[in-house]
């Protein structure tokens, strides 16, 4: 005959299953508990990151060499790229670009040029941008449950690339704590924003940049995280991610991620966010574009937008706009102004290029400037890097020794 | 007197015939218990033939070496990964590895006993499997010859899942082990042991174990279902001894489960990796084609349960109805479950149809003893050691003799590119199809960075997309080559002709390498 099983056992059985389960659940980490719960809920994880600085790390230029640029070349230049922006439909691009270069410090006495704080405010403030565009438009600060995102991409009234708002406000020296005021939010501010960035960043997403430059200025001595779908990020990854692909790919010819590289070694000569294999691998991949860019420099000192292919970027030259080479040349002359000499080009190739850029920028007429004014903005804080100053203390000095006078033209180009 | 008188040779009686050998006395001298039936034999044989089949199958070019190479990595760092540890491109993705021990074991077998030993240990495997469901269908039919049919149908319905050594191999077998022990008619004290032993190492092995927890509970809701409907009364189901034996063990096995390195984080997993955007690419786990062969075999296989069920005069107890059904829907869900389809399919389907055929054609009511002598003790013993000692672990555990690896792997392997990759090692990432992944980072060059591997959902899921970009060949997919630094492309020649045809006529590439199987293009000039 068939013995039932006992109570005792029923009741046995019952303990060793509580105690399994429950010592399961205890013992799982907290983004384990995290995960279970979105899974049961749907609620989404939001994983934060610890930010140890109130304001932003600053990389500072190097070398302060008037040969490369005058005063009075600086000077002419930074008065073409002043931001003179009309107040309806003010592309964020354009505000972004000019407090990246002018900073939050930013004052003038000409009362057609926003200053930093104005800069700043339209851009951390949906109000204003609303006074500028209307109802017409999405808007470019979007509510998330805890954080804020930036509406980015070609749309009309968008940030253009992903993270640029972020890391030019970083550049700019904006603190974290700053308020930001999206459409139905008064209490966020550039912490949520870059709590969000941190969330939503993925390593193979078209730009990287910019994430990579925004937490470089902020995470250090951090060198990894989690984004919301559990994946470790770590600075490793980003250099690898940023050294990734043909060179000429990427935003503005691909200059921009040699800038976002250096900027990550800098930040490791003091936090060490690197480990050593990929250091070695970033500096390789920065002497190879310096070694690039030695070969593909045309006789008048501009790079071309093919600088990648060396060169034959020169022997066979490809028809680009003249703004392409605007482009290659200043944002060259920008990361090397913070870069160590070893990874500087011969000294004539730099001088040559600075020649170009100057001539070129104040040949341009105001509305040239403005129709291309982010790239210009560029040369603009690459010569200021060159003198070892930032536009905004430059300007303020030069400003001092020179008034704004109502009266004369912005250039002599413009009243021709 | 004359003459010499000669002594007379002695006379000697005539040499008694030595006696015949009398066999009779010979096995009568044999103990009881050595005394092997002839039933036996003939299922050694025919599990000994399916041990020498599969024993001799090539290994498939994909999974399996994937597997092998976590299994490396995971026995050179001592630890299991936390994040993919392989794949470039995947850095930073969390790894919850269910199969680790598989890996593990799997690697220590090819380590120690060579590509036999992979071969020689799966098909153990299978024979285990074949030999569990033969017992049990002879068991409920008292028929070898149903048996037999059993053990046909299992590897009919199986044969795709059986043809491919890796982990899940391990999850059918404790399926296999589990359903056994369910459909057993007298359980012993060692099955409390037995079933949650079972789920522990399935848990660690593969992540079908759920399926193990599914079907105990089929059974649970099974009895429970039935002795409702039998008495109507809820206390019937409470007091009932199936229902508390299969509940404890199921709470058990629950445990048991969760005795893995990632504790409930494992069924998380499980279920993440389902849901898995990128694996919706793959075959098996799509829904169920019933145009291919497979699908074919499935819709055979419901059509004739459902002829069996309608006409058998065996009362039909709701587990099977609850565990078929819910198969066959997981099956039209994704191919995947017909692994597990299969082995119920076949024993309730035999169980059934000699129920059915003895309805219209009786034949004795108990088989006949089968004779039990030492004769076929010997001839069992034979045979094992035949099929044993002449299968490629035979040869490698008693000659010393390694297999050839030409031999030993499927016709896809790429051999020859692997070994012109180890011979000029390839700059930067390699584009791979997704197929020879695994092979390379097994075979390959130290260090070789793949750009997938056969675990899909591993893959970040732009970079799946890029892939796929690549092999289909859609708008743009030269240009993902750039993006992300490919200096290498390594596709097969069975499937893929339309690419490498575009890649022949591209200026940039150049062939490094091309035979039957695979060709290698390498970019003229590196980026």
């Amino acid at each position: 005959m068939r013995r039932n099983v006992s109570i005792e056992a029923v009741l046995i059985v019952q303990v060793v299953f509580l105690v399994g389960v429950v010592t399961s659940l205890v013992t799982a980490g907290p983004s384990l508990r995290g995960r279970l719960e979105r899974e049961f809920t749907g609620r989404p994880v939001l994983p934060v990151v610890p930010i140890p600085r109130e304001t932003p790390l600053t990389i500072e230029p190097l070398y302060d060499d008037p040969e490369v640029v005058s005063d009075e070349e600086l000077a002419a230049v930074l008065k073409k790229v002043q931001p003179r922006f009309p107040k309806s439909q003010l592309k964020p691009n354009f505000v972004e670009h000019a407090l990246r270069t002018w900073w939050l410090k930013a004052e003038f006495q000409d009362p057609d040029v926003m200053s930093g704080q104005a800069l700043k405010d339209y851009l951390v403030d949906h109000g204003k941008y609303l006074a500028s565009w209307g109802n017409d438009v999405e808007p470019l600060l979007m509510d998330r449950p805890e954080g804020v995102a930036i509406r980015w991409g070609k749309e009309t009234g968008a940030s253009v690339h992903h993270d640029h708002w972020l890391a030019s406000l970083t550049e700019a020296g904006v603190g974290l704590h700053e308020p930001v005021f999206t459409p139905s939010r008064q209490d966020m501010t550039i912490y949520n924003v870059l709590q969000e960035a941190l969330r939503d960043f993925r390593v193979d997403e078209v730009e990287t940049e910019w994430s990579a430059l925004a937490f470089g200025l902020w995470l250090p001595p951090t060198k990894s995280w989690q984004s919301n779908n559990g994946r470790e990020l770590s600075f490793d990854i980003l250099a690898q991610r940023l050294m990734r692909g043909d060179k000429k790919l990427g935003v503005c010819s691909g200059t921009h991620r040699v800038y976002s590289l250096m900027v990550l070694i800098r930040l490791d000569d003091e936090y060490h966010i690197l480990s050593p294999e990929i250091r070695t691998a970033a500096y390789s991949h920065l002497e190879r574009v310096r070694d690039l860019i030695s070969e593909s420099q045309f006789p008048d000192g501009h790079w071309a937008s093919n600088w990648a292919d060396g060169k034959v970027s020169v022997e066979k030259p490809i028809s680009d706009e003249a703004f392409k080479h605007v482009i290659a040349t200043g944002h060259h002359l920008e990361w090397l102004a913070i870069a160590p000499t070893d990874l500087h080009p011969p000294r004539e190739v730099i001088l040559k290029a600075a020649d170009w850029v100057i001539r070129t920028t104040t040949e341009q007429t105001q509305s040239q400037i403005l129709e291309r004014y982010t790239f210009f903005s560029h040369v603009g804080n690459a010569l200021s890097l060159w003198r070892k100053t930032h536009p905004a203390d430059f300007w303020k000095k030069w400003e001092a020794e020179h008034p704004y006078d109502p009266e004369a033209p912005v250039s002599a180009l413009d009243v021709r | 007197m004359s003459g010499a008188v000669l002594d007379r040779p002695p006379m000697t009686s005539p040499k008694p015939e030595a006696p015949v050998a009398d066999l009779v006395t010979f096995e009568e001298r044999l103990p009881q218990e050595w005394k092997w039936s002839r039933r036996l034999a003939g299922c050694v044989l025919a599990l000994g033939l399916v041990y020498a089949w599969f024993g001799l199958k090539p290994l498939w070019h994909t999974d399996v070496w994937g597997h092998l190479n976590y299994g490396r990595w995971i026995v050179s760092h001592g630890t299991l990964p936390a994040t993919e540890p392989t794949m470039p491109l995947a850095q930073g993705v969390p790894f919850v590895d269910p199969y680790w021990l598989c890996q593990v074991l799997g690697y220590w077998t090819i380590q120690g006993l060579g590509v036999a030993g992979i071969q020689g240990v799966s098909s153990l495997m299978i024979t285990t499997m074949g030999a569990l469901l033969l017992h049990r269908c002879w068991q409920r039919t008292r028929s070898m010859g149903f048996a037999y049919l059993g053990l046909a149908a299992f590897l009919w319905l199986d044969w795709s899942t059986l043809a491919i050594v890796r982990p899940q191999l391990a999850g059918l077998l404790c399926f296999c082990v589990l359903l056994h022990r369910m459909t057993s008619p007298r359980a012993t004290t060692i099955d409390w042991v037995l079933v949650p032993a079972t789920h522990l190492v399935w848990a660690n092995m593969h992540g079908s174990f759920v399926l193990g927890l599914a079907l105990q509970g089929a059974f649970v809701a099974g009895r429970a279902l039935d002795l409702l409907r039998r008495t109507g009364a809820l206390r019937s189901v409470w007091h009932d001894h199936f229902v508390r034996r299969w509940l404890l063990w199921l709470q058990l096995s629950a445990v048991a489960t969760l005795v893995n390195p990632y504790g409930i984080g494992l069924y998380l997993e499980v279920w993440r990796v389902s849901g898995n955007p990128n694996l919706a690419s793959l075959t098996e786990w799509q829904t169920l084609d019933i145009r291919a062969t497979h699908g074919l075999v499935f819709v055979a296989s419901v059509v004739a349960l459902a002829m069996l069920y309608r006409f058998t005069p065996r009362r039909i107890a709701s587990w099977e109805v609850l565990t078929l059904v819910g198969l066959a829907l997981a099956s039209l869900w994704s191919a995947r479950f017909l692994s597990w389809w299969a082995p119920v399919a076949a024993v309730l389907g035999t169980v059934h149809l000699h129920a059915s055929l003895r309805r219209w054609c009786p034949w004795q009511a108990m088989p006949a003893p089968s004779p039990r002598s030492g004769k076929w003790t010997v001839v069992t013993l034979g045979l094992m050691w035949i099929f044993l000692g002449y299968s490629p672990l035979g040869m490698r555990l008693i000659h010393g003799k390694d297999a050839v690896l030409e031999k030993s792997v499927s016709e896809y392997t790429p051999l020859g590119a692997v070994e012109y990759l180890r011979e000029s090692p390839p700059e930067g990432l390699v584009f791979n199809v997704f197929e020879f992944g695994d092979y390379l980072q097994w075979a390959g060059p130290p260090g070789i960075r793949v750009f997938v591997n056969s675990h899909a959902h591993l893959v970040p899921r732009e970079v799946w997309l890029h892939y796929l970009q690549v092999i289909e060949q859609t708008a743009g997919w030269e240009e993902v080559f750039d993006r992300y630094g490919v200096n290498t492309v390594m596709v097969d020649t069975k499937y893929r002709e339309p690419l490498i045809r575009r890649m022949k006529d591209n200026a940039a590439w150049k062939i490094g390498y091309q035979d039957s199987r695979a060709v290698v293009f390498v970019r003229k000039a590196s980026i």
